[in-house]
This record gives structure tokens, sequence and C-alpha cells, in this order.
């Protein structure tokens, strides 16, 4: 072969393997890849053959005790068998325990809202959503001056208290509750800086099985005194908690405690419930002092009688604790509920009920005396009720009070239309007049609108 | 810086007396609370939630105990407050006999209230009757308020059906006898009685309904799937037809339109409904109302399982003939 076909035919060889080469090499990383991929894939379908076989086992263990006329294993129990660790997600999802991980299809499904059940999903406690709405029209000189019923909001509807309640067993020694609430707060200096009060109203534990027949709880509550102090804003009777609460006590009445209370139901023919408490002092207006070393301790003594259609309940109460300014302060309450309930359908029902409170509270003198001055104020207020079928009820209340350290005092008159569509859905209509003296000197008129909703899950009514 | 000193002695001293009195209060109450743990007495105490549990369990106890109601006769169990005076009953009681399918969860709070673990759910004084029955109208689909006030577990009326009784005694019987193993043969004696009793009478109301077999019947409440199914007689509607919500117009005229096509003759009212919307119904399809008590003692003489169902069968099977 002559030289320079030599040449070129080398060329022509370098070239050509300098080309087949990475191929080469490429073909062998595919290869690699590939026997990768496939590895993976083994390890995926054994896992899945071993998650399959542990759901059949499950599945299997089900079936022959409901076949057996048993009640299926609690599902930690079957778990428990197929995998060791059913706490975490992936053991649970194998042992089909928890719902599978929602595919792209799943989530672009149209979906319900909240529901109280559905088929194969458990929820382990109760959830309920309370919304209160109220509109408080009255004159141009009350929304001026921030002195009508709901100080700060007149003449606006706005969201006094919407709720999320959460409740049930912790395990079957005690039950828990916890409620959040979101309000609009009264408006400050300028108009537009309204906000939502968002807080923790209540979080406690009820201890059941304690000995002597006692029930404890603890946390965060709603203290047992006197009668309508327990019932929360949106069960309220009327739209407005009374003057007299409201005075005592602030718009809330006497909330958001933290401490611990026991209550008895005495062995005896009737009912007679002792309930006693020890608590912070969390309570701005009354009891502030916000110290175990100067508590609010609390008491209510609490009988009912019922003859047939007839009942009657009566509670003593008493609160004595400290003032944010350290002075002693106890307020006594009596209260009186009477009911008759027609038999047969029901209704109609008439209500009676009544409280009286009285406050012993010391506070600073006035300017050029020394010492404290002792301050004993009383207030009270009756109402009568007549619900004329589930639907229809009207009312009236009047309210008498003195101001706890103030000189003043107020009364009111508060006729109201209640109409409950469903068990879930209340209107009422109320007017309030209202004529103060002394430092809340002033002559009121004002209309409350009142719509309240409850979703989901809902607490018995009460006596 | 005086008035401060002086109102801290005064308080101290106060708080002092305070203390004093609160201990005294807390042993008083103490001591009060102890015969609670009195020794349980030889009869039983039994605690039924709703008026037909009570009638039964009445049946299967006899003399051997006390069996009270938490409800009033005649009251309608949708609508319940919690009284006070319930508080009691459930502190008394040894054994509680539930529904089971949360027409009596109102007794859950109560429970809570009273001081008496035992009678907690889920604890071995608590039969719920209803356990191995085969529960009709079950919801299948998601359940919210938009089906009104309704029992996702099934419909709880399963006493209205006497086919029930054999296995809500056994499980009456059985709740007992966990509490009170020396009495099982007795109640077991009474049990067999009472399902004789009960056998025998079936036989007559099936009787006296035959001539009505397949007859279509509507109710105010959803309370009668389970005697439709015993008595042969055919659901055609219900014109509370989301519990606890008034109907809307729409829905009864299509239920009167049927009314009229299957020639429908009773409309069934529970005594504590009103009876306004039911009698606007039946005048426009040509039926009439019929109130009947739907659990025993609501009228005087229906205090027992029996007597009860005589009542309503004579009374319906009279409406149905006429």
């Amino acid at each position: 072969m002559p030289r320079p076909a030599r040449r070129l035919f080398t060329m022509l060889v370098i070239v050509v393997l300098s080309c087949i080469a990475p191929l080469g090499f490429a073909l062998a990383d595919d290869a690699d890849a590939l026997r990768r991929e496939l590895q993976q894939l083994r390890e995926q379908l054994a896992t899945l053959t071993q998650s399959y076989e542990q759901r059949l086992k499950v599945l299997g263990n089900r079936l022959e005790q409901l076949e057996r006329g048993r009640a299926p294993a609690p599902a930690s129990a079957a778990g428990t068998a197929a995998t060791p660790a059913v706490s975490t997600p992936t053991a649970a999802t194998e042992a089909g325990l928890a719902p599978d991980v929602p595919t792209l299809a799943d989530l672009a499904r149209p979906r319900q809202p909240f529901a109280l059940a559905q088929p194969g999903r458990v929820l382990l406690f109760d959830i309920g959503v309370g919304g209160d709405f109220v509109a408080d029209v009255t004159s141009a000189t009350r929304e001026r001056r921030h002195d009508g019923t709901f100080a700060g909001r007149e003449n606006r509807l706005f969201p006094r208290e919407v709720e999320l309640g959460l409740f049930g067993r912790v395990d079957p020694y005690a039950s828990a509750v916890v409620r959040i609430s979101a309000g609009e707060e009264p408006a400050g200096v300028e108009p537009s800086s309204r906000e939502l009060d968002v807080r923790l109203d209540e979080a406690n534990v009820t201890l059941l099985s304690l000995p002597l027949g006692t029930t404890a709880r603890f946390g965060l509550m709603r203290p047992r005194f006197g009668t309508l102090n327990t019932v929360h804003q949106d069960d309220l009777p009327q739209v407005d908690r009374p003057n007299v609460l409201t005075r005592f006590f602030g718009e809330e009445g006497l909330d958001g405690e933290r401490g611990v209370e026991a209550f008895w139901v005495l062995p005896l023919s009737t009912y007679h419930e002792l309930a006693l408490g020890v608590f912070d002092g969390d309570n701005e207006v009354a009891f502030g002092r916000g110290s175990l070393r100067d508590p609010l301790v609390l008491g209510r003594w609490r009988t009912f009688w019922e003859l047939d259609e007839h009942g009657l309940q009566l509670d003593v109460s008493a609160a004595t604790g400290f003032t944010s300014d350290d002075h002693r302060n106890t307020v006594v309450g009596v209260g009186a509920k009477y009911k008759w309930i027609a038999t047969g359908s029901g209704f109609p029902v008439f209500t009676l009920a009544g409280e009286a409170l009285a406050g012993f509270r010391r506070a600073d003198a006035a300017a050029g005396e020394t010492g404290d001055r002792r301050f004993e104020r009383w207030g009270g207020y009756l109402y009568g009720q007549y619900d004329l079928d589930r639907r229809w009820a009207v009312g009236l209340r009047g309210d008498w009070t003195e101001l706890p350290v103030a000189r003043g005092r107020e009364w009111a008159l508060s006729p109201y239309v209640q109409f409950k569509p469903s068990e879930f859905l209340r209107f009422r209509v109320q007017y309030k007049h209202t004529e103060g003296r002394g430092a809340v000197e002033r002559t009121a008129d004002e209309l409350f609108l009142q719509g309240s909703f409850i979703l989901g899950a809902h607490p018995t009514e009460r006596f | 810086m005086d008035r401060a000193k002086c109102g801290y002695t005064r308080n101290r001293a106060a708080d002092r007396s305070l203390v004093r009195t609160l201990t005294t209060a807390a042993l008083v109450l103490l001591a009060a609370a102890l015969p609670a743990r009195a020794p349980a007495q030889a009869r039983l105490k039994v605690l039924a939630t709703l008026p037909d549990l009570w009638a039964i369990t009445r049946a299967l106890v006899g003399d051997l105990g006390d069996v009270q109601v938490a409800t009033r006769p005649g009251q309608n169990p949708h609508d319940l407050e919690i009284r006070p005076s319930q508080i009691l009953l459930v502190k008394r009681a040894e054994i509680l006999v539930r529904n089971g399918l949360d027409e009596d969860a109102w007794i859950d709070p109560v429970i809570e209230s009273s001081g008496n673990p035992r009678l907690l759910r889920g604890a071995p004084s608590v039969v719920e009757a209803v356990r191995g029955v085969d529960v009709l109208k079950v919801r299948t689909g998601p359940v919210d308020r938009s089906l009104g006030d309704v029992h996702p577990g099934g419909n709880p009326h399963f006493t209205l059906d006497p086919g029930t009784l054999p296995v809500v005694t056994a499980n009456i019987v059985a709740g007992l006898g966990r509490l009170r193993p020396d009495l099982v043969e007795r109640l077991e004696q009474n049990r067999r009685r009472f399902l004789d009793e009960v056998a025998a009478a079936t036989r007559r109301w099936i009787e006296a309904l035959a001539p009505h077999r397949g007859a279509g019947v509507v109710s105010y409440h959803d309370s009668w799937p389970y005697f439709y199914r015993a008595f042969g007689l055919e659901e055609v509607g219900v014109i509370e037809d989301r519990p606890g919500v008034p109907p809307s117009p729409q829905h009864l005229a299509g239920l009167i339109r049927q009314m009229r096509e299957r020639r429908v003759k009773v409309v069934l009212v529970e005594s504590w409904y009103p009876t306004d919307t039911p009698a606007a119904v039946a005048r426009a399809a040509g039926a009439r109302v019929l109130v009947i008590p739907q659990s025993p003692g609501a009228v005087k003489g229906t205090e027992t399982y029996i007597a009860h169902l005589d009542a309503v069968i004579g009374a319906l099977s009279r409406a149905l003939a006429e």
C-alpha cells in the first residue's frame, strides 16, 4: 500500500474508533441503568407483595372475627400483628389503617364538606362550630359615646362569637373540651381599628372516676358560679347577658378562669350538688389578682325539685378573691329557675328565672382620704319566657343593678321574640330600654338582631 | 403607703379565716359524700334511658330489683333537655340499659355530671340493647345536617318489632348477669316467660293486622320501619322527611300525590308531635290522622310492652278497617 494511502487508512480507522468508542461506553451505561431500574422494580414488587399479603392477613383476621360474631379487633391491635411499628405512617398504610395518599385525580374530585359520619371513617371526638352574630341598632348619641350594651359596636352587625369546640373522651377515666373563639373587639380610638380577637376560651379535662363520687376538672374554664354565668354566650336565653352580670364581672361574665374545680352530687333523696373551685383570678373587672397566692375561691350549692311537669332549681353561690389592685372582693349570688312543660308534645313551655348578686368590695378611697372604702352593692334580673312550640318563643326580662364601686345604678326592660327554624339555627329580635343614673347616666333604646347557628356536634340542652 | 399596709394586714387575717372556713366546708363535703360508697343492696338498681327499654327491662327484672327510666313516658326523646333529677337517677343506678344508636346520647353528659363512673360508655355495667339487632336505614353516604338531626348508625326504634326482642332481652340479661351472676338463672327464667308472652301476643297482633297486610301507611316521624316490617305494612312516606326540620311544601305536595295514588288511609302521628301539618296532609289525601303513643307508658294502662303494642295495634287496625 502506498504511504499516502496507508496514512489515509490509519486516519479513517482513528476517526471511526473515536466515533464508536463513546457509543460503546454509552451502551454500557444504559445497560447498568437498566439493571438498576430492574432491581428497583423487583424491590418495589417485593414491597408491594409484602404489603398486600399483610393487608390480606389483617382483613382475613377481621373477617374471621366477624364470622365468629365478635366485634372486629381494634385496628391498632391488628396492625401490631402485621407490623410492629404502626405509629409510623408507612407501617400504618401497609396495615391498611390509614387512608391512601391522595392522587391528583382524588384532589381534583369535588369533595364533601365536614360530615358527621362517613362509612369506614371514625372520628374519635366531636367537633362543633357555633356562630353568633349580633346587630345593635341604636341612636347616634349612644354610638358616639360608646355606652350601648355592646360598647364600641353600636350600629354594627358583628360576630360576637364564632366558636370552634372540640370535645370527647380522653380515655376511660376522663373527658376534655377545648373551645377556641373569635369575636369582634370594640372599636378603639380609630373606628377603622376593629379586629377579630381570637382566643382560647376553654381547655379543661374532667376526671370522671375519682373516689367518693367526686368529679373534678382542671384547666381553663367557665366556673360553676350562679345560674346564667355558666351559660355560654350563644346559649343565653336573651341576646345580651343581664346587666348585673356584666356590671359585676364584665361583658362575658366570670369566664376564662384557670384553676381546678370539684363537684359532688350528694347521696340524698333529692338533688343537691356542691361545687368548690380554686382559680388564679383572671377576671379584670372583679378578681384580677391573677395569682394562686391570692386565689379566687368559688363555691356553689344547687338543688332541684321536680313534680310531673313542674321543675324548680335553686342555687346559692359565693366567690371571693382579690381585685387587680389587691383589694378583697366577695360576690354572693342567689338564683332560681322554674319551668313548666306541657305533657305530651312538650310544648308550650313556660320559664321564669331570676338571680340576685350582692358584692362586698374594698376599693381605694376618694382623693384626700386615707385607707380604703368598703362598697356593698347589689343587683338582679328576672325573666319569663313562653315557648309556644318548637319554633316560636316570646319573653321579657327586667334588670336592675347598682355599679360595683362607682356611684350609679340602672334598670332595663327587654322584650324579645325567638324563632328557631330547626334545632341548629336560631334568630332573635330584642328591644332594650335602659335608664341609668349616676356614673351611667343615660337613656338608651336599642334594637338587637341575632342570628346563631350550630355546625356539627352540639351539646344537649340543660334545664 | 399606710393605706396599702393596712389593707394588706386586714387581707391576710381575712385569708386565714377563709382558709379555715374552706377546710371545714371541704371536710363536710367529704363526710356527706362518704355514704355513696355504701355496699350494694341485694336488689338490682337498673336505669333505662327510654320507656321502651324500661318496659322490657322491668319484665326481665321482675321482683329482683328496681328499674327506673331517665325520661318521662310520653316525652319526646329527641327534644330532651338535661335535668338535675336525671343526674340523681344515674348516680343511684348500678347498671344502665341504653339504646345504643344515639337516640339517648343525651345520657352521656348526665353520666359525666353524676360522679358514677360505672355507667360511663364502654363500662361493663352498660348494656347497649341494639347489639346484634338487624338495624334498618343505616346511612351509607356522607351524613351531615342537611339531612336533619339524623341517626348515622341507623333507625333506633327497633323495639317496635317484637322479632328483635330475643336479641334485645339477651343483651339485657347478659349485662345484668355480669353485675349479678347469682341472679342469671332467675333472670333467664323471667326472659323465657316474657318471650313466651310476647310470642303469644305477636300471633294475636299479626292476626289483627292480617286483613290489612300490604296497606300503605304514612307517619309524621320515621319511627315505624321495624313495626311495618313486623306486621307486613308498607311505608309510603314520612311527613318529616328530615328529622327535626319542618317539611317543605314541595315534599308535602309529592307525599299527598303518592298517598292518593296508593289510597293511604292512615297518617300515624306520635303523641308528642303537633298534629296541624299531619291533619292538613291527611285532609288533602283523603286519609285520617291517628295519634298514638310511640313508647310504653305515654297513655295510662300501657306501661308494659305488650299493653303498649296492644293499644297501638288495636287503634291502627280499627283505623285501617274504616
